[in-house]
């Protein structure tokens, strides 16, 4: 048995040296790839598809009260938090209503990857933080291009909307119209 | 910490300082453009090369490849095989042939002057003004004096362009390597350039000018698609030679607007006349088939196709290719819509960056932020120098 494991290992490791059969290898996943796959937007995808969806992410970084975007401005993105923390809110009757506040890994701004409607909340940085921008135009061409990794997002997409729905509808939080 | 009602909702039409500068630029940019011929052309086959070969490409990463992988795969194989298709459209060719490739050249060139003498006595023969006029001799001594001077005058030319150019197309298919290997990254890079309040509207800016690009390129290919099918239809139904080839050729060339168009029904008339030197019925009717082609080009393959690309009107569009005609000659009239799309994009949502009082306000707090983060130590020292340093005993 352990003669058989060791000749398997062998016969891969021959094969992953020829280029043509490198890309049946598993990429690693980096301390990156492994911050994205903690998120509940990507947690269902393999290392490959992560990788792909890294390659569309830009970076971007916000000092302490810093606007990322504003309520009522044209949603074009979603934000992924990889650190530090940001404030949702919104102005109800003139009053500003905290809507979240928002912890690494955590994703806002998810409904501008549905549509082009305003936003309806402002996302402001409570520290310093760093956030991975899933630019929606790249998300509908990988919609396009790979359905299996488009089906993927959406459906983690899909399951975040509910939950934020299940949420409003027990406690009576306005999360529903935020975002 | 209210959050501001935003001014910015969806995009804003552009106003005539905006379309003024659009214009301007686009002029202004086809002047440089015709200072840089060498590059602009191997740039503009690159681009639409680039294009063709997206799609392939992001398969080949989706499927594992490294993006220097598959740039690299696809480029060999569709190198490979467009020299494989060219060198079978030369093989089969069923038209008259000599030994040598100039022997050929000159048998068609011979065929083309004969087409061009026997219509000129045809319409002597009809029209005895015509004959009157001499029509014949004037036609008969300009193609003397041409060819006894060609040597002379244009072959060194001729040759020295060959020499300039050959090298500078040959940048193409780089162009079109890197592009597709480093595109998304040069994307990233620009991006990153800009400031937080404007980032979402520059990726959107981004995305657009890529989006004009690529629908302006693959209108093209569309209309050379439908061209070439169209044009070789008509060309085998009156029996010319390699009808395929020739419609290709001349949709390639009809890619200028109106110089193109000419070179291209030239082309076919040569070639028509030379292969049935005693019908000039069959040149006739190529120039038929061309013209017709031409008009459906002109009245529906191209609104089909480039119309709906680039969203201009078409007044702006004809005036605008006069326009690129005159700053910068055939590639001015090449490069102008393309150009004059782009530029439109880059304009108008510029134009909304600027006029827009929240996102100026945003950007101003963000860079205050950062000065006072910057600056946060130094004002401590500053304090620190006018007070006793606490260490000082030590």
């Amino acid at each position: 048995m352990r003669s058989r494991i060791i000749k398997q290992t062998t016969h891969r490791t021959t094969l992953e040296h020829y280029v043509i059969f490198r890309f049946l290898k598993p990429p690693r996943m980096s301390p990156r790839l492994h911050r994205l796959k903690s998120s509940s937007l990507f947690a269902a995808l393999t290392p490959l598809e992560l990788k792909i969806v890294d390659g569309l992410l830009h970076e971007r970084r916000y000092l302490k009260d810093e606007i990322v975007f504003d309520e009522g401005e044209e949603g074009q993105a979603l934000y992924l938090l990889m650190s530090g923390r940001v404030r949702i809110s919104r102005l109800h009757e003139g009053m500003t209503q905290v809507v979240a506040e928002l912890e690494p890994g955590g994703f806002f701004g998810d409904l501008a990857l549905l549509d082009n409607s305003p936003r309806n909340a402002q996302a402001r940085a409570m520290e310093p933080c760093e956030v991975a921008v899933f630019f929606r135009a790249d998300f509908l061409g990988l919609m396009e291009t790979d359905a299996v990794l488009g089906y993927k997002i959406s459906l983690a997409l899909a399951r975040h909307i509910g939950l934020r729905l299940r949420e409003w509808m027990g406690t009576g939080r306005p999360q529903l119209e935020a975002l | 910490m209210s959050p501001v009602p935003s001014v910015m909702h969806g995009p804003e039409r552009a106003g005539p300082v905006v379309w003024t500068g659009i214009i301007g630029a686009t002029c202004l940019l086809l002047l440089v453009v015709k200072q840089m011929l060498w590059l602009a052309l191997p740039f503009i086959l690159g681009a639409v090369l680039y294009y063709i070969l997206l799609g392939p490409m992001q398969r080949m990463v989706r499927a594992g490849f490294s993006r220097n992988a598959a740039a690299l795969w696809v480029c060999a194989l569709f190198f490979a095989i467009a020299s494989l298709a060219l060198a079978a459209a030369m093989t089969w060719s069923d038209g008259p042939e000599e030994d040598s490739w100039e022997a050929t050249i000159s048998l068609y060139l011979d065929g083309g002057v004969a087409f061009v003498r026997n219509s000129m006595a045809l319409l002597e023969a009809k029209f005895p003004i015509l004959a009157e006029m001499r029509l014949t001799s004037i036609v008969n001594m300009a193609f003397t004096n041409y060819t006894n001077d060609f040597a002379q005058n244009h072959l060194g030319e001729i040759v020295v362009g060959i020499v300039t150019w050959v090298p500078s197309l040959l940048l193409a298919p780089f162009l079109t390597f890197f592009l597709l290997r480093d595109g998304v990254r040069f994307k990233k890079f620009l991006a990153r350039a800009v400031p937080n309040a404007y980032f979402e509207r520059a990726l959107y800016l981004l995305h657009e000018v890529d989006q004009t690009a690529r629908r302006y390129f693959e209108g093209l290919l569309k209309l050379t698609v439908l061209d070439t099918l169209v044009l070789a239809l008509g060309l085998w139904v009156i029996g010319v030679s390699s009808p395929l080839l020739l419609g290709l050729i001349s949709a390639v060339l009809a890619w200028v607007p109106f110089v193109g168009s000419i070179a291209g029904c030239v082309l076919v008339v040569i070639v028509a006349s030379t292969d049935a030197p005693g019908n000039p019925l069959m040149a006739y009717g190529a120039i038929g088939v061309f013209v017709l082609v031409r008009l459906l080009d002109d009245f529906l393959f191209m609104p089909l196709t480039l119309g709906r690309s680039l969203h201009i009107h078409p007044l702006v569009t004809v005036l605008m290719i006069f326009a690129g005609g005159i700053l910068a000659g055939v590639v001015g009239l090449m490069l102008v819509l393309p150009l004059l799309g782009v530029v439109m994009v880059i304009g108008e949502t510029l134009g909304t960056l600027v006029t827009s009082p929240r996102l100026r306000a945003r950007h101003r707090y963000a860079r205050a932020l950062r000065t006072r983060q910057a600056s946060v130590d130094l004002d401590i020292a500053r304090e620190r120098r006018g007070a006793p340093t606490p260490n000082a005993g030590k």
